[in-house]
């Protein structure tokens, strides 16, 4: 009896397979389109960037499937756990890994290293499309000259506030960080029930804008090693700036020392932050989560110093391809999903910034109140972090994080701190060697 | 095993005996002493392949991988050996001297007597309620124990959270703190504190329900016999009820050090709890961020070699000087 129903059940199986074998027949495959029948290419993309990304996949997946008659199954991940999927795929090798993958900047050292990234570098050129790519966003993704996939989508963080309560108290925008520490501190005396401005001690890339901003770095390269600069006078005095904000000005309660990203977004849009570092991303979001801020919102760049801005990071994500059995069907897929009018829905639906020139001055063009500002940073003042692999590993072991928290709690004062976040950062730098 | 019953069976029959008799029941006796011998072993075999497939072969491959320096590579990572360079580096590590270890030693060690001690509480007051009651209190506890580790923390997190949480505004309405400048998840005891009461919370109804279960075949005659000889309460407890549950007390005491020596998810979860303040790192956070953020598997690798190390010594402790006390008593 069982012998019978699995003898069924698998001619059953063979008979639909042959049945999606001939469907796919019809596809128009002319031109000089890949013949990908009867082929599925599988696909990973990172959860939670577009909250409902279904209809925009079945779009762009039907209409790659019409062009090349293969199917795509698109598998979504979490942020949190994707890395330790990645990396265990990519020891599975060439059957684990997928044919597409959203990457995020910061993983492609460590992923190309392994060798299983595929350098594209050649068809980007091919298809003319070197030469619009933002340039920030297509540097996180080179190295030593081999571009390892297409800039899908990036976003950089600017500041935030509350514009009705500016308006009330005849408050501007700041433009240096003097005005910046003015304003909230004014914030402070006018609105004591606000955190006037979050020194978020979970949040790096709340931090490092004063760093870059005072002329800082985290770490510089020397020849092909290299050093930690976390504790130069320059980023010091950034650090400086910014944890005085919270230690000295008291702009910035306790609780927020252990604050992440998502929790500061989250007390904004209950209405408890006045003013506060924030992507690009996120104007938006607030807005659908608390309709009652809608109009009450203002976006500027990060102040600088003494003017202009501070820079803030670029980050965002490759569509890239991994070096499976179907590299150019796979290549096929990520021009399609990156350039033109689905990179532009994709950046629309997701308030993300697209990866190629055009596009980003067509939405720079727009005017938004709330995005402008963020496209002006993001064109002139967005800044990367080292692109190595042991960048990666100081990065996910909260080194900088470890710096700014043990400062906020009153244990190390800022040189102490960075002195001993520059050894482990140079610690880890060395492992590498 | 089985080759060599196969080569006894084939050697047997061409033996040709002189004196029949003897030698057979030579055999006999030979053949009966395998079976004894080798029938436990047979009976236990598909559990043993099953254990040394899922607990034997993982073990030895983390084994192998703390001696090495091991790469992520496409297809296949490469190891290469460096024999015990990553224990040197462990060990020589201050951070683990001075933080992760006490950290990890004292909140296993605090854990462990209070889970204890408090479940045995509630096991001694379910054996004293009626059965509406007992059932009653027992579903409360149940649900306690049912609740998975991360919602069980999020939940202590939610109500100490500085400020806005429940005990902060009680705290801060009691005039102990200042909730604008407390914030209890950054320093180590309050970090450690929470902790206790998070992993005390999720741990002691197992406690209570093996105790309880123990409790329940203690014959009422010795507590009879007790009362009559004249012995408070607290001495039937210690004189009666201790030395009658202490295989119980044994195992409990064993698994809960094993699980609070090695608790990771109630730590990673707390508000700095994931490695950005060293202060409170435990060894489970060590190793992690060792092998997942640093990709330096070898050293992970290391540090769970270690804990595993230390868990059989602090478990073979436990048991000798328990059964030696039970000897004792004898």
């Amino acid at each position: 009896m069982r012998k019978f129903v699995i003898g069924a059940v698998s001619a059953a199986m063979v008979l639909g397979l042959a049945a999606c074998g001939s469907d796919s027949d019809d596809g128009d495959g002319g031109g000089d389109a890949l013949d990908g029948k009867g082929k599925t290419l599988d696909v990973w993309i990172m959860k939670g960037t577009n909250p409902d990304a279904k209809p925009f996949f079945d779009k762009l997946n039907a209409e790659f499937e019409k062009k090349t008659g293969a199917k795509v199954n698109i598998e979504e991940q979490q942020w949190e756990s994707a890395q330790r999927k990645f990396t265990t795929a990519i020891e599975g090798g060439p059957d684990q890994v997928p044919d597409v993958a959203e990457v995020g900047t910061t993983w492609v050292p460590q992923f190309a290293e392994t060798g299983g990234l595929v350098d594209v570098t050649d068809q980007v050129k091919e298809a003319g499309l070197d030469q619009d790519l933002v340039e920030g966003l297509k540097d996180a993704g080179t190295l030593e000259g081999k571009q390892y996939g297409m800039p899908w989508y990036a976003g950089v963080r600017g500041l935030v506030y509350r514009k009705d309560i500016f308006d009330k108290h005849g408050l501007k925008p700041p433009t240096t960080w003097e005005e910046l520490r003015d304003v909230a501190l004014t914030l402070k005396k006018e609105e004591p029930d606000m955190i006037s401005f979050p020194v978020a001690g979970g949040a790096e890339m709340f931090a490092m804008p004063f760093v870059w901003g005072a002329g800082g770095e985290p770490a510089v390269q020397e020849g092909d090693t290299w050093k930690s600069a976390i504790n130069s006078p320059e980023s010091v005095e950034g650090l400086q700036f910014y944890t005085d904000l919270a230690t000295k000005d008291g702009l910035s309660p306790a609780k927020v020392t252990t604050w992440r990203e998502d929790e500061v977004a989250q007390e904004f849009t209950k209405g408890n932050v006045a003013m506060t570092i924030s992507g690009n991303w996120t104007p938006k979001t607030f807005i659908d989560e608390a309709p009652e801020l809608e109009g009450k919102l203002g976006a500027a760049p990060i102040p600088g110093k003494d003017g202009g801005m501070s820079p803030s990071f670029l980050g965002g994500s490759y569509l890239s391809t991994f070096d499976s059995d179907k590299k150019e069907l796979a290549w096929e897929y990520v021009k399609m999903a990156t350039t033109g009018k689905y990179a532009a829905e994709w950046a629309k639906q997701t308030n993300y910034f697209p990866g190629t020139n055009t596009e980003l001055e067509k939405i720079a063009a727009e005017g938004d109140p709330l995005v402008e500002p963020f496209a002006k940073q993001m064109l002139e003042a967005g800044a990367t972090v080292p692109k190595t692999t042991s960048y990666g590993e100081i990065q996910a072991s909260q080194v900088v994080l470890k710096l700014v928290q043990s400062v906020l709690k009153g244990d190390q004062s800022v040189q102490e701190a960075a002195d001993k976040a520059a050894g482990e950062m140079d610690d880890i730098f060395a492992k590498s060697e | 095993m089985k080759e060599s019953i196969a080569a006894e069976a084939a050697l047997a029959p061409p033996k040709e005996p002189s004196r029949p008799g003897r030698a057979s029941a030579d055999a006999a006796r030979r053949r009966k002493r395998l079976v004894t011998v080798t029938r436990p072993w047979l009976l236990l075999a598909p559990s043993l392949v099953v254990l040394a497939g899922l607990l034997l072969w993982p073990l030895i491959e983390v084994g192998k991988l703390s001696l090495q320096d091991y790469e992520v590579k496409f297809g296949g990572g490469v190891g290469t050996w460096t024999g015990f360079d990553n224990y040197a580096d462990l060990l020589s590590n201050d951070l683990l001297w001075r933080t992760v270890l006490p950290n990890t030693a004292f909140f296993a060690f605090a854990c462990v007597i209070l889970t204890v001690g408090f479940g045995t509480l509630v096991a001694l007051l379910l054996n004293r309620l009626g059965t509406l009651w007992r059932v009653v209190c027992s579903t409360a506890i149940m649900a306690a124990w049912a609740m998975p580790a991360v919602t069980g923390t999020y939940v202590w997190v939610w109500l100490f959270a500085p400020e806005d949480g429940l005990m902060s505004k009680v705290a801060g309405g009691l005039g102990l703190i200042d909730p604008e400048t407390t914030n209890w998840f950054t320093e180590r005891l309050g970090f450690y504190a929470i902790a206790t009461l998070n992993v005390i919370h999720h741990g002691f109804p197992f406690v209570a329900i093996t105790v309880l279960a123990g409790l329940m075949t203690v014959p009422k005659e010795l507590y009879e016999a007790g009362m009559i000889d004249g012995a408070s309460a607290w001495q039937r407890f210690w004189r009666i009820t201790v030395p009658a549950l202490r295989p119980i007390f044994l195992v409990v005491t064993i698994l809960s050090t094993i699980w609070d020596f090695k608790v990771f998810t109630q730590i990673f979860l707390m508000p700095g709890g994931s490695g950005s303040n060293e202060e409170v790192m435990n060894l489970g956070v060590y190793s992690y961020i060792e092998a997942f953020a640093k990709n330096d598997y070898g050293a992970g690798a290391a540090a769970a070699v270690m804990l595993t190390l230390l868990l059989i010594a602090i478990t073979l402790v436990y048991i000798r000087t328990l059964f030696r006390q039970g000897e004792e008593d004898l």
